[in-house]
């Protein structure tokens, strides 16, 4: 890894524009290099980012995050990243806690540092109840299919260094990636961190995020990519 | 012959016209559709045969026993379908990947041109 190692933001998108433009500016103003995963938006992503340096590759239709984040992560790798982060678009993430994040990779104490809600008390205690419960169980499930029992479930917040980017094959389009990418670490047998990270619950997050019905939906989806993998 | 021997048999003859010139296949699922269409015709034609397989297997009724057999019958092709499925929404995403790299790799080539984006 040279000194300063090239660095790339990974914001998948699905009709956010009403806080991509915040969330990306923010991301920019403190140097970092975005890419924008447009996957299908019916709100036009670019016409929001117009005058911002960064990329924008664009889905033809609606795939899900999971199948975004993995483009956008080929496209940095081809662009020399030799760490990728993933970062959410409603602004839930700070970007003032990349740094913070990416610490264990620099030190080469990890392959992939994950961000948690729940490793500060004051951070759990931000997150709403009914979805902190079902994060709980999410813990639970994730580790049942993958053995790697984490603090946070689909914490969308995570670093990877550039060898775990290239053994990481996410094939969950939807939401369930975020369970995949524990089961590709173990495969791969990667070095993880949790790294607290704070999640700021806006309004628009509220509304906009994962219903909690959804979490139905993932577990659907972790079934059927046991039974066809 | 009675009646609904006839329609079943013409079902069972459309389904099969259909599975043979419109789907390709393999070798093996051809040779499983004909057995399967040869064994439905004897069963439709001479129900008293599926009576007695019935009765062998301890179920009342020959159309009780193919109720039951149908029932997993049934979700074995649904799994097989989902299984089908799914691949093809991972070549669906492989090529909309594709092309999205491609759009951007292409893009800095097309501003220059004064060719147009789209």
């Amino acid at each position: 890894m040279t000194a300063r190692p090239a660095l790339f933001v990974v914001v998948p998108v699905y009709n956010e524009a009403a806080v991509l433009r915040s969330t990306v500016a923010e991301l920019v103003s403190l140097g970092y290099k975005v890419v924008v995963v447009d996957d299908g938006s019916r709100d036009e992503p670019a016409r929001a980012l117009d005058g911002l340096p960064v990329t924008i590759l664009r889905h033809a239709v609606n795939l899900g995050q999971g199948a975004a984040l993995q483009t956008g992560t080929e496209f940095v790798l081809r662009s020399g990243a030799d760490i990728v982060v993933h970062f959410d678009a409603d602004g839930q993430h700070p970007a003032a806690g990349i740094s913070n994040l990416i610490e264990p990779i620099l030190r080469g104490e990890a392959d992939v540092a994950m961000g948690s809600r729940f490793l500060r008390p004051g951070d759990a205690q931000r997150t709403p109840g009914l979805r902190r419960h079902l994060l709980r169980a999410g813990i639970q499930v994730s580790w049942l299919f993958t053995g790697v029992r984490l603090t946070d479930a689909h914490n969308g917040f995570r670093a990877l260094s550039r060898r775990a980017a290239e053994m990481i094959h996410l094939r969950e389009n939807g939401f369930a990636h975020a369970t995949e990418i524990l089961g590709e670490i173990r495969r791969n047998r990667l070095r993880v961190v949790e790294v607290p990270v704070t999640i700021e619950y806006s309004r628009y997050s509220r509304r906009k995020g994962q219903s909690s019905w959804n979490s139905l939906n993932i577990l659907v989806d972790l079934i059927l990519e046991k039974l066809f993998r | 012959m009675i009646p609904i021997q006839a329609i079943l048999v013409f079902i069972l003859m459309c389904c099969v016209w259909l599975y043979f010139a419109r789907l390709r296949s393999k070798l093996r699922d051809r040779v499983i559709v004909g057995a399967l269409f040869v064994a439905a015709t004897v069963f439709v034609m001479h129900p008293a045969m599926a009576n007695r397989l019935a009765a062998l297997a301890g179920v009342g009724r020959g159309a009780d026993l193919f109720f039951y057999i149908s029932i997993p019958g049934l979700a074995f092709a649904l799994l097989l379908l989902l299984s089908r499925m799914r691949d093809l929404e991972q070549r669906e995403t492989l090529l909309i990947r594709e092309l999205a790299l491609l759009r951007a790799e292409i893009a800095p080539l097309l501003r220059g041109s004064g060719v147009r984006e789209t």
